[in-house]
């Protein structure tokens, strides 16, 4: 399979932590000058966690997170304030409200954590996130999430190529497809326990094997330079940028490998509203709202920072061929 | 009680959501970022929306609690309540239109057309204008008979409400199926109990 490279990443791009975190500082002292002409919100949207210690996580995965290299990836783009990322989340586990999950979640234990391997594949088994992780070099991304309720963000999260981890369980010709599972624990997440859902835990996603392989498809482990903190899908979850929200699965303790296209849980739910690909597609609508648009948070009341959604949320350079000669509305 | 202070007390209650919600966005506008969230524009048309069932499902409760437990001294207050509907209603509709939508008219009319839950909330709120105009005295005279038969529409306008909520779930189903469940109850009391006060006045 030729993997086409997402970006060519000349060296000199390519910044030292140490950088990262003076372009922190610069930020930081910037969103104290914005604040101090009352410009809050955009503030806000500056503000710096460097120099806090991590909260998340044991301690070796948080020297590893703040140990990931910078990319270009997303680089200029206005990040979402680090309060919305981690209080403005749909983590269904934990509740259906958005701030549900940061309320819930601290009854998450994601150490020790481990991922069982398992279908059409060399290397099966159950793995530690630490045998994982291991000589796997982090970095950090900017990408944009687009959820399918129409609201987006722009979010630096650290992590590895999906395609990386797969390699190394040796997939073979038969598989089709790579399947994710959440996990289930009604004892520790609340939402798991609610009589009044519609989902059949646990929480199903899956890509074509090409998908995954894609370079853009991250395998995230942290966020603003931290662990991921548990309403964010700790300790280990997908981004999948030009996909909606909900492709992107949380707390991973699954892969599997099939030959045949797996049923996603939105899927099984309204197959009608939710596809297996959920492209993000702006000419495709939900049967109950527009696509065409999104609000990029944090909205203002009177700035509801309403703009235009691309095809593949912006992300068709590097992975529209893998949709070539699709029906995108037939195959939403 | 008189009937001026009960009055006084409704009011008070009711208006109490409008006064918390605006009091949030006056913080908000001031600076005070947390308050609503990242969407508060969403939060805002949520909170009237619930707010203009509330008050909906108070006023059909009117005639139920008035044979259930003999409670007449609501019917007088009923107007107040079905104007409380109007209100909320308004304010929910425009919330959504100025928040959500920023005003863009195109996405308004198309929206209102393709997406059938808010082709159903705004039919809803189109049907309680004339409600509202005729709620006075002075039409409830002009109107007679008529304006019974007329004031009968917000039947049809609570379940219009409850299927624009039923229509919006995506995984959890209580609250919208509560509301409805409610808002069946109190309109099936009124052809129910007619109809079983017809069966054993015949026998």
């Amino acid at each position: 399979m030729i993997i086409k490279t997402a970006v060519d990443i000349p060296s000199s791009e390519i910044t030292s932590h140490s950088a990262y975190l003076n372009r922190r500082k610069f930020m930081q002292q910037s969103g104290l000058a914005l604040a101090a002409m009352g410009l809050s919100s955009a503030a806000s949207s500056l503000e710096s966690h460097e120099g806090q210690p991590p909260r998340f996580g044991p301690d070796w995965l948080s020297q590893q997170v703040a140990g990931a290299t910078e990319t270009p990836f997303g680089k200029g783009e206005k990040l979402t304030p680090y309060r919305d990322v981690t209080s403005y989340n749909n983590f269904y586990e934990f509740g259906t409200g958005k701030d549900d999950p940061a309320r819930n979640a601290g009854s998450l234990i994601t150490d020790p954590w481990s991922v069982t391997v398992e279908g059409e594949c060399e290397t099966q088994g159950s793995f530690n996130l630490e045998d994982i992780l291991k000589s796997m070099p982090l970095e950090e991304r900017i990408y944009r999430l687009r959820c399918v309720e129409a609201w987006s963000m722009v979010i630096p999260w650290i992590g590895f190529p999906l395609a990386d981890l797969i390699k190394r369980f040796k997939p073979l010709s038969s598989a089709k497809y790579v399947e994710f599972t959440t996990l289930e624990a009604p004892k520790q997440m609340i939402g798991q326990r609610s009589r009044f859902s519609t989902i059949d835990w646990p929480y199903v996603e899956a890509l074509r094997i090409d998908e995954a392989m894609n370079p853009l498809t991250l395998m995230a482990v942290g966020l603003y330079g931290e662990v991921l903190p548990k309403q964010n899908g700790a300790p280990l979850r997908l981004v999948i940028p030009w996909k909606y929200g909900f492709k992107s699965i949380k707390s991973i303790v699954k892969i599997r490998f099939t030959e045949t296209p797996p049923i996603n849980t939105w899927q099984a739910i309204a197959p009608r509203e939710y596809g297996f690909y959920a492209n993000v597609n702006p000419e495709v609508s939900h049967p109950r709202w527009s696509q065409a648009k999104e609000r990029r948070l944090p909205s203002g009341l009177f700035s509801a920072n309403r703009i235009e959604t691309q095809m593949f949320n912006g992300y068709g350079e590097q992975v529209a061929h893998l949709y070539k000669g699709m029906d995108l509305r037939k195959n939403y | 009680m008189t009937v001026f202070i009960r009055r006084c007390l409704i009011f008070s209650a009711l208006f109490t959501p409008f006064a918390y919600i605006f009091a949030q966005i006056v913080a908000l506008q001031m600076g005070n970022y947390d308050i609503l969230g990242p969407e508060p524009g969403k939060a805002i048309t949520w909170f009237t929306g619930q707010w203009a069932f509330n008050s909906l499902l108070l006023t059909l409760a009117v005639t139920p609690l008035k044979s259930w437990l003999g409670w007449k001294w609501l019917v007088v207050h009923r107007r107040m309540l079905g104007l409380f509907v109007m209100f909320y209603a308004t304010l929910h509709l425009f919330s959504y239109v100025i928040f959500l939508l920023a005003w863009e008219w195109g996405d308004i009319g198309s929206e209102l057309i393709e997406r059938p839950y808010l082709t159903l909330g705004f039919i809803a709120w189109l049907l309680l204008i004339p409600l509202t105009i005729t709620s006075t005295k002075g039409w409830q005279r002009r109107l007679k008979r008529n304006w019974k038969s007329l004031h009968k529409l917000v039947y049809l306008i609570a379940i219009l409400c409850a299927v624009h909520y039923l229509l919006q779930i995506r995984s959890n189903w209580f609250e919208p199926t509560l509301y409805a469940l409610i808002a069946l109850l109190l309109l099936g009391q009124r052809f129910s109990w007619k109809a079983l006060k017809g069966y054993f006045n015949r026998s």
